[in-house]
């Protein structure tokens, strides 16, 4: 049917390294790392100086050339520098080393490398409510580096197991591995490699956490949203697996990080214990939305058009926490559309109904309002529902199709 | 199937046959190329025929992903340059194989539906199936195709392998079932080198009397 669907399929036959890698770390959970106790393991300007940690460093050089050439890059200006103006305030010692890149893939994820660059997929914008939890998942990846986990992580990998090499992970062999990491149709060969090497204890995980709610304290953001996050990702992945009458799969992010129960406790004792009394704590959502807004569309768009309608209405009513908009209720809209059981169609219509009341509508809700109501035979609505799609879309892909539609 | 189930056939399938390698397209599994002459030929459940302008392959996984009514072609190879038949699709089939379970699920066809929802599932293949990450309709436009009010699909997409892809779908529905035809090809040289021939075929295409 379309050409990689099956070469996809091949790819995640293929994907059984990861999953070995995985399993070296299954264990018991750990007695909570309390913040005060983490103090970064390198000052600003780290570099490395023993054999091992610089070859590793010379190879991450390379990986990080194609990361950052890679067209799959989220280059605009204002979210790129955003992103840099958050790590460097949450990032220690280290703030001005870091160097974070955006890769458009519809997950969440967000991943250090051993040099001290960042990726955060797109689909990590989209689920953060405010900037504080952008800031707490940043300091969290800082977290590692300022713990040096990757050069202990990969010592301990080396020790336990012959399967991987720094040079084969270079080449992009075993970049199949990706399929079981980012799941099927994330299949980004170099970062899926380089993440099933670098998977983390759930030691090092709970030192992460403690050190990125530190570093996100101190910088003035409320440390409550960091376990707030968890919350809003374990909910949406138990939607997503109850939606399909499944249990949760403890998949990507979740692989080695702490159960998520105690996690969530602990990050709450956490934030409890850092805060200070009478220092003012924010969570800046305006400031995030006014630079994400310009993006949110198609974050949404990238979401919702994989049908994964618990996933995705989740992530929609966890925005609307918010506040409904014009925006969520037409996604909302469409999550229904292409799920499309019985009694969706109805429910679609009365989304873009209710969306394009709100002033912030956008054209396509106009277009599939317009669609609802020629389905529904109120012939006379949807031409003017059509019409003023093309008033706001004059140059719309489709103008020729609703033209057509406008004037039968 | 799931995929332990899949990888467990494969492995049975290898042992007993010792083939279970990539047969010409790289896929595991078991694929079957076979050469498509320049004449009449029918195609997906043979109930449309089409005369294209010069050789094809006609790549026909026998496991996996093949569904009755679809059938796939290629120049260079599936992942260079593809035409794909939808022959008839019934009202709540999809146009791939897929498990209930699956979180992410291409939509099901619907009698019912307009070009754009036709079209929006099309998308929804290749960002659930097909890796893609950035997915740009370039037009829809009406346009006749066997005998009927039809319609045209350009669009472009971005794979995970970072290579772009673009593709032209030309189709209709018929007593409620789906046909289509589909050129799915890399934006640089592969799409425009089968343009021509997608165009051959699709003014050739009729349904069986």
């Amino acid at each position: 049917m379309c050409g990689r669907c099956l070469e996809l399929t091949r790819r995640s036959l293929l994907g059984g390294g990861a999953i070995a890698a995985a399993a070296l770390h299954t264990g018991v959970a750990e007695a909570r790392v309390r913040p005060q106790d983490m103090v970064p393991l390198i000052g600003p300007g780290f570099r490395p100086t023993d054999t091992d940690e610089k070859g590793l460093w010379k190879e991450m050089d390379r990986v990080e050339e194609e990361v950052a050439g890679s067209n799959l890059l989220i280059t605009d200006p204002k979210i790129t520098n955003y992103l840099k103006t958050l790590i460097a305030t949450v990032g220690g010692p280290a703030a001005q080393d870091f160097r974070i890149y955006l890769a458009h893939i519809p997950d969440f994820n967000a991943m250090m490398f051993p040099t001290g660059f960042a990726v955060v997929f797109s689909g990590l914008l989209l689920r953060m409510r405010n900037e504080a939890q952008l800031a707490g998942v940043i300091a969290h990846e800082a977290g590692h580096f300022l713990r040096r986990h990757m050069i202990r992580s990969w010592r301990d990998e080396k020790r336990k197991t012959d399967i991987f090499s720094i040079a084969s992970m270079a080449a992009g062999i075993g970049g199949a591995a990706a399929g079981a990491y980012l799941g099927d149709y994330v299949q980004l060969a170099e970062l899926g490699t380089i993440l099933s090497l670098f998977k983390y204890s759930r030691e090092m995980e709970a030192e992460a956490d403690a050190m990125g709610i530190k570093n996100m304290a101190a910088a003035g953001y409320d440390p409550m949203e960091m376990s707030n996050i968890w919350q809003q990702l374990i909910g949406e992945e138990e939607a997503s697996a109850r939606y399909r009458g499944k249990h949760r799969h403890k998949g990507g992010i979740f692989d080695t990080h702490p159960s998520e129960g105690s996690r969530m406790v602990d990050l709450r004792a956490d934030a409890i214990e850092l805060t200070v009394p009478g220092k003012k704590y924010e969570n800046y959502r305006e400031r995030y939305l006014a630079t994400i807004g310009p993006i949110r569309p198609l974050l949404l768009d990238d979401q919702v058009k994989l049908n994964d309608p618990g996933a995705s209405q989740y992530v929609i009513e966890t925005l609307a926490q918010d506040g409904w908009n014009g925006l969520l209720r037409f996604y909302e809209g469409e999550v229904w559309r292409l799920r499309n059981r019985p009694g969706d169609e109805v429910r679609a219509e009365q989304s873009y109904a209710a969306a394009v009341a709100y002033p912030d509508a956008p054209a396509d809700a106009w277009r599939w309002h317009g669609i609802s109501l020629l389905k529904q035979g109120r012939t006379g609505e949807a031409k003017g529902a059509f019409a003023r799609y093309l008033q706001m879309k004059p140059d719309a892909p489709d103008a020729a199709w609703v033209r057509q539609m406008a004037a039968s | 199937m799931t995929r332990l189930t899949r990888r467990l056939v494969c492995i049975a399938a290898a042992a007993a046959l010792s083939a279970c390698s990539s047969l010409g397209g790289g896929d595991y599994g078991f694929s079957d190329y076979s050469l498509v002459r320049v004449r009449p030929v029918s195609v997906g459940d043979h109930s449309m025929i089409v005369t294209p302008p010069r050789p094809w392959n006609r790549h026909r996984p026998i496991f996996f992903e093949d569904i009755r009514q679809v059938e796939d072609w290629t120049q260079n190879g599936p992942l260079l340059d593809g035409i794909s038949f939808v022959t008839g699709l019934k009202n709540g089939k999809s146009l791939i194989r897929q498990r209930r379970s699956a979180n992410q699920q291409v939509p099901l066809f619907r009698s019912n539906m307009t070009p754009p929802e036709i079209a929006a599932m099309i998308e929804s293949l290749y960002r659930v199936r097909g890796g893609a990450v950035d997915f740009r309709t370039l037009s829809l436009k009406p346009r006749p195709f066997l005998g009927t009010n039809g319609f045209q699909l350009d669009y472009e997409h971005l794979d995970d392998d970072e290579l772009w892809r673009r593709g032209r779908v030309v189709g209709t529905v018929i007593n409620g079932q789906l046909y289509m035809i589909l050129l799915d090809a890399a934006k640089s040289h592969y799409f425009d080198a089968t343009l021509r021939d997608f165009e051959a075929i699709v003014a050739s295409a009729r349904l069986k009397a």
